[in-house]
């Protein structure tokens, strides 16, 4: 099988030369284009209607978004609706403080991150920092090897065609500080500043969570497509 | 990341750093010169060549994985709350 054909393609943002230095923000490939009418807007004499119907059509279209982002968070789909409602609420009460203009999903994204470590976190007693600490370098270098090891043509084929709930639980199964960053980049494909903007942290430590998560992403990515391969060997 | 075929990559500590270089090579996060870099890289080095096409097939499985629909009544729930709302601070 030859993974350099079926793959590249799919990316929607390989490096390009328009990207410059982490620092120098390389927002322009993956930042939502911004309404020409909201550039206009004068939020300050803009009546409550007005923006509650500004709200409405540029806020909810990233309800389907935020609701995936959201079930990564609480696992499951009671709470992240809870979520997802909750932050909204949160932002529409906060959006006369929101610049037209910039880039609103990133807003959204941060206070949904913020609700969710304020109040489910907090629900849930888990001590904040324990994750990241517990992951020591030896368990990076082992997944790094590991993998070098050999995830090859058969078990990237069954990686490919893992289902959707083994990728879901391997994501499931890093620390959250570095599942979140995975997910952001992944996903969203936000740039290293709007990650470090949402989660309230540096780039560096952008960087290192997302390398640590990858890492043990790929590592735990390849067992499920080694078990599954190995459980439909005809596949391969 | 092997060792066999890739004499950038002697160590596991230099084969860390780089997967870690194709990292941000994918997240567009590199200069213009440490681009050419990487990829003169891969097209001198099969590991680091098929360590690339792993993480683009994780990041599109990831991706492909993680896109879910909320609930229909999620949006007229919003709506109705935020409906409820009147905001008072103003500039």
């Amino acid at each position: 099988m030859v993974l350099t054909s079926m793959n590249v393609a799919v990316l929607d943002r390989p490096a390009k030369d328009q990207v410059v230095g982490v620092d120098s923000a390389v927002m322009s490939e993956h930042t939502a284009p911004a309404s020409t009418l909201s550039e206009e807007i004068d939020v300050a004499a803009e009546t409550e209607a007005a923006r509650r119907t500004r709200f409405e059509r540029e806020a909810l279209q990233y309800v389907d978004q935020l609701y995936s982002a959201a079930m990564r968070m609480t696992r499951n789909p009671q709470d992240a609706e809870d979520l997802v409602q909750e932050a909204y609420t949160k932002a529409y009460s906060a959006f006369h403080q929101y610049k037209p203009g910039t880039n609103l999903k990133a807003w959204l994204y941060r206070i949904l991150t913020n609700t969710y470590i304020n109040i489910y976190r907090k629900k849930q007693r888990q001590p904040q920092q324990a994750n990241t600490d517990t992951v020591e370098d030896w368990q990076m270098a082992q997944a790094a090897e590991h993998t070098s090891s050999g995830l090859r043509s058969a078990e990237a084929e069954a990686l490919d065609h893992l289902p959707d709930t083994d990728v879901k639980e391997a994501l499931q199964q890093i620390p959250e500080e570095f599942r979140l960053a995975v997910y952001f980049s992944d996903v969203e494909g936000f740039a290293y500043k709007e990650i470090a903007e949402i989660l309230n942290i540096p780039i560096g430590t952008v960087m290192s969570r997302l390398h640590r998560g990858r890492k043990l992403l790929r590592n735990l990515l390849s067992d499920y497509a080694r078990e599954r391969g190995f459980r439909r060997p005809e596949e391969t | 990341m092997g060792t066999e075929n890739c004499r950038d990559c002697e160590s596991t500590a230099e084969a860390v750093e780089r997967l870690e270089r194709i990292y941000e090579y994918l997240d567009g996060a590199l200069s213009r010169d440490d681009i050419n870099d990487v990829q003169d890289h891969l097209s001198d080095c099969p590991e680091c060549a098929s360590d690339y096409d792993l993480e683009c097939l994780i990041r599109s499985v990831v991706k492909r994985s993680c896109t879910e629909q909320a609930p229909e009544t999620l949006k007229l729930t919003i709506i109705q709350r935020i409906s409820q709302i009147k905001v008072e601070a103003r500039h």
